[in-house]
C-alpha cells in the first residue's frame, strides 16, 4: 500500500551513500539500486541563518527545536528528549591535562542515555507509518530507550540483547513493559538475528527498518553543543564509538550547521574513543586510517560499546581522517579510574562508556592532540546508575555512635 | 557442492522474487561468479569488483564470513546476505 505523508520538514528524499542515487522517502530502509545505506537529504540552501536561529530559540526544550533539520515532525505524544546540559569541566580538565574542557551530559535523558535521541526520531516515523510494534538489537542502552518510548506511546516493544548485558540495565527495559529477549552470543550475533526478524516480522526495528530516521536523531547532540556554545562548533569532540553511527552523524550535523550558516566553517576535529577490548575503529585510525577489521569476541567492561563489526566503522575512520582527528583505546582499569574521576571531579556519574571517553581524552591530551588549546567536548552518553555500580569504595557499616564514626573515618576527617 | 543463499526481501526483486537460491560453489569467490552469471541484477546490488561489497554482511551457516578462512563453502549449507547495519 502506498503511503502519502504530509511533512513540515524540508526533506528532499533519501540518498544512497554508496551509489548516490536520490530516492523517495517511502518505507525503504536500504538503497533499491545497490543495497547501500540511505540517508535523509534536505533542502537547506534557502535557509536564512538568522531566522533559523530565532526559530530554534523559540522552539521546545528538546531535540525537536531542530525540527527543520530532522526528517519527521515532532509527535504530540512523546516526552521531551535532549536539550541536555553542556557544562565546563575545569577540575576534570586539570586532572587530565585539558585547559578548555566541556562535558555534554547526555546521561540526563528520559531513559538515562543518548539513545533516547535516535529513538525519538525513529518513534516519530513509526507513528507516522501507523506501526504498533517497535523493536531493536541492543547492547543495553537502546533497549531501555525503545522500551520507554513504546510505553509512553502505547506500543508493543521487543528488545534483543546479548545475554551478557548488565541485568540492571535490561531489567529497566522489562519494567517499561518490553519483551526482553536475551540471546546467547555477541552483539553481532544478536544483530544478525534481528536483521532477519526485521525483514520478516513487519515491526518498526529502529536500527534496521527505521534506520535512516533513527540515525538522524544522533545529529541533535552536536546541534545542541553548537547552540550552547553560542552557535560555534567546538574545536574538538571526543565520541564513544560502538556502531559508529553517533560519530558519523556528528559529522553530518557539523556539515548541516555549516551549510545553513548557523555556524562558521571553523576547524572541527572528531576523535574516537573505544575500549581496548573492542577497538576496531580506534585501531584502524591509529594504524594509518586503514580498513576496519572486525573483532570477533569483544571483551570489555564498557559493554555498551562492545560491537565488534561496526556498520559505520569504515565511515567513521574516513570522517576522523578528513576532520584531522585521532583516536584512542583504553584499558578496563583506565575506564574504571576515569569513571571515578569524572564523578568525583564534576559530579557526573557515567556508565563505563563515559569512562572510555574521559580516559581516551586523557590519552589524546598526553599525545598533544589538543595542543591548540581549543575547546574540547566530551560526549557522556550513558548514566552510571543504569549499570551495576562498583561497590568497592564503600566501607563496612558502623554502629550509630559518634566515636565509632570518627575512628572509622579518621583518614577522611584528617 | 550445493549451498542455499537466503535473500532478504529488498533483494528478492533482483532474483525473480525468490527468497532463496541454490548454487554450486566451493568458496565465496566461486559463489560470486555464479551469482554474476545467473543473476546479474542481484550481482549489481551485492557485489563490488567481483567480491561481496562493504555494505553487505555475509554469514556462512550463521558465522560472519570475515571471521572464516577464505570463505570456504565446502560442507556448508546456507549463506545469508544481509545489509550491514548495527545499532547499540
Amino acid at each position: 500500500m502506498a503511503i502519502t505523508l504530509e511533512r513540515i520538514t524540508p526533506l528532499r528524499g533519501l540518498r544512497c551513500r554508496a551509489c548516490q542515487v536520490l530516492q523517495p522517502a517511502d518505507t525503504r530502509y536500504i538503497c533499491a539500486e545497490c543495497y547501500g545505506p540511505v540517508e535523509p537529504e534536505y533542502d537547506l540552501a534557502a535557509s536564512d541563518a538568522n531566522a533559523l536561529r530565532e526559530k530554534i530559540a523559540r522552539g521546545p526544550h528538546s531535540l525537536w527545536r531542530y525540527a527543520d533539520l530532522l526528517p519527521v515532525a515532532e509527535p504530540a505524544s512523546h516526552f521531551p528528549v535532549g536539550w541536555t546540559p553542556l557544562v565546563r569541566a575545569p577540575r576534570l580538565g586539570a586532572a587530565i591535562g585539558i585547559a578548555n574542557l566541556f562535558i555534554k551530559d547526555d546521561s540526563r535523558n528520559p531513559s538515562l542515555s543518548f539513545k533516547d535521541r535516535p529513538v525519538a526520531v525513529a518513534l516519530a516515523r513509526a507513528l507516522e507509518l501507523g506501526l504498533d510494534t517497535i523493536a531493536c538489537a541492543s547492547t543495553g542502552n537502546l533497549a531501555g530507550a525503545v522500551a520507554a518510548a513504546a510505553a509512553r506511546n502505547g506500543l508493543r516493544a521487543f528488545v534483543f540483547v546479548p545475554a551478557t548485558t548488565d541485568e540492571g540495565k535490561i531489567a529497566g527495559a522489562a519494567a517499561y513493559g518490553a519483551t526482553v529477549v536475551r540471546v546467547l552470543g555477541t552483539y553481532d550475533q544478536v544483530n544478525r538475528l534481528c536483521a532477519r526478524l526485521a525483514d520478516e516480522e513487519g515491526w518498526g526495528f529502529v536500527n534496521f527498518t527505521l534506520r535512516p530516521y533513527y540515525a538522524e536523531g544522533s545529529k541533535t547532540i552536536l546541534f545542541e553543543c553548537a547552540e550552547q556554545l553560542d552557535w560555534r562548533l567546538p574545536d574538538h569532540v571526543v565520541v564513544p564509538v560502538g556502531s559508529g553511527a553517533l560519530l558519523t552523524r556528528t559529522a553530518t550535523a557539523a556539515a548541516q550547521l555549516r551549510q545553513t550558516g548557523l555556524v562558521d566553517d571553523t576547524p572541527f576535529r572528531i576523535h574516537a574513543a573505544q575500549p581496548a577490548g573492542c577497538a576496531p575503529v580506534s585501531d584502524a585510525v591509529l594504524d594509518g586510517y586503514r580498513e576496519v577489521r572486525p573483532v570477533r569476541d569483544p571483551n570489555t567492561v564498557a559493554r555498551s560499546l562492545a560491537i565488534g563489526a561496526p556498520a559505520d566503522g569504515d565511515g567513521s575512520v574516513g570522517i576522523i581522517r578528513a576532520s584531522g582527528g585521532s583516536a584512542a583505546s583504553v584499558s578496563d582499569a583506565e575506564v574504571q579510574g576515569a569513571c571515578a574521576l569524572l564523578a568525583s571531579t564534576e559530579g557526573v556519574l557515567a556508565e563505563p562508556a563515559g569512562g572510555v571517553v574521559v580516559a581516551a581524552a586523557k590519552a589524546l591530551a598526553t599525545r598533544d592532540v589538543f595542543d591548540d588549546n581549543g575547546s574540547v567536548v566530551l560526549y557522556i552518553t550513558g548514566n552510571g546508575y543504569k549499570g551495576t555500580l562498583d561497590a568497592g569504595l564503600l566501607k563496612p557499616p558502623i554502629a550509630a555512635d559518634a566515636d565509632e564514626f570518627r575512628a572509622a573515618y579518621a583518614e577522611v576527617l584528617g | 557442492m550445493s549451498v542455499t543463499v537466503r535473500l532478504a526481501t529488498p533483494l528478492r526483486a533482483a532474483a525473480q522474487g525468490s527468497a532463496s537460491l541454490s548454487f554450486e560453489a566451493t568458496d565465496l569467490g566461486s559463489l560470486a561468479r555464479e551469482i554474476t552469471a545467473r543473476y546479474p541484477e542481484l550481482a549489481a546490488r551485492v557485489l563490488r569488483d567481483g567480491e561481496f561489497g562493504r555494505f553487505v554482511n555475509v554469514f556462512i551457516d550463521g558465522e560472519d564470513a570475515r571471521f572464516l578462512d577464505d570463505g570456504d563453502l565446502r560442507g556448508k549449507r546456507t549463506v545469508e546476505i544481509l545489509p550491514a547495519m548495527s545499532g547499540g
